[in-house]
């Protein structure tokens, strides 16, 4: 019963910091005793294991939206030229 | 009548270009997803990169591109003013078009049929988030910026959009019921 309990918490408490692990945002990064802690408690949870897989899935997908939804490179044509226009009337 | 050899004229003007020049595509990117259309992110790109060139002489230099997305933010706002800033306009980001996993590399033909259900499962379940909720998950997942950058664009702390994020994803991965997709599971 406290073992259960002990790894509940201990999911919980990994469930808060998978995504943050998974991104490294700079702004974001987990401090070195966490990340010990949390990749500790991934090599022995297959549950949080499948959750890091699931989002690791999520942002594969995501990120095949990305190269999909590229500017039009006509617009960007656009916007350089307007750059070179704000430039040149200044010179 | 402007003098063509004024030396801070032409320092300013190589400045504006050096700090908006790599930042034209990500700021398209943004655009589109604030407004959710390919017309008005272009219009508000062009007034932005204005504003911007105005703003230069006060700009310090650092961080051109979270600058460039508060001016970008500040000029959807007064374009629509209606809107809040950290909404999406609509979601027709990618409705109407082919799979998003078709613009990746080939993948093994037994596993297109499962990339196109997830892929049309991923859609509905991004329809299906607040809009709060939705524009983080576009900004940091679809448009690949950082969590600061996000909070730029949408003028909320970025322990905000850490916890949209959150729970968008959340969202997202159970109602996918998203699964790893091996071998093993097929």
């Amino acid at each position: 019963m406290i073992a259960t309990i002990r790894q509940m918490l201990r999911c919980h408490w990994s469930a808060r910091r998978i995504q943050r692990y998974l991104d490294a945002d700079p702004v974001a990064r987990l401090a070195p005793a966490e990340l010990r802690r949390l990749e500790e408690h991934l090599a022995r949870c297959e549950r949080c294991t499948a959750v890091v897989e699931e989002h690791r899935l999520l942002s594969r997908l995501l990120g095949g939206w990305t190269e999909f939804r590229a500017p039009d490179p006509r617009a960007v044509a656009r916007l350089r030229a307007t750059v070179d226009s704000l430039v040149a009337d200044a010179l | 009548m402007q003098d063509s050899t004024d030396p801070q004229q032409h320092a300013r003007a190589e400045r504006f270009r050096r700090f908006v020049e790599p930042e034209i595509e990500v700021l398209l990117r943004v655009a589109r997803t604030l407004t959710g259309s390919g017309v008005d992110a272009e219009d508000l790109v062009q007034e932005t990169l204005i504003r911007a060139y105005r703003a230069t002489d006060k700009f310090d230099g650092r961080h051109p591109r979270a600058w460039l997305l508060t001016i970008l933010r500040n000029t959807n706002s007064n374009m629509h003013r209606r809107k809040r800033p950290d909404l999406v306009a609509d979601w027709e980001v990618v409705g109407g078009h082919r799979p998003a996993f078709g613009a990746r590399p080939p993948t093994p033909a037994d596993d297109a049929a499962l990339h196109a259900e997830l892929d049309a499962g991923l859609r509905r379940a991004v329809d299906a988030l607040d809009p709060r909720f939705r524009a983080v998950l576009l900004l940091v997942d679809v448009d690949q910026l950082s969590y600061a950058d996000t909070a730029q664009a949408l003028g909320i702390p970025v322990g905000t959009v850490m916890s949209r994020l959150h729970r968008a994803r959340n969202r997202v991965r159970t109602a996918l019921r998203v699964r790893p997709a091996t071998r093993s599971d097929r």
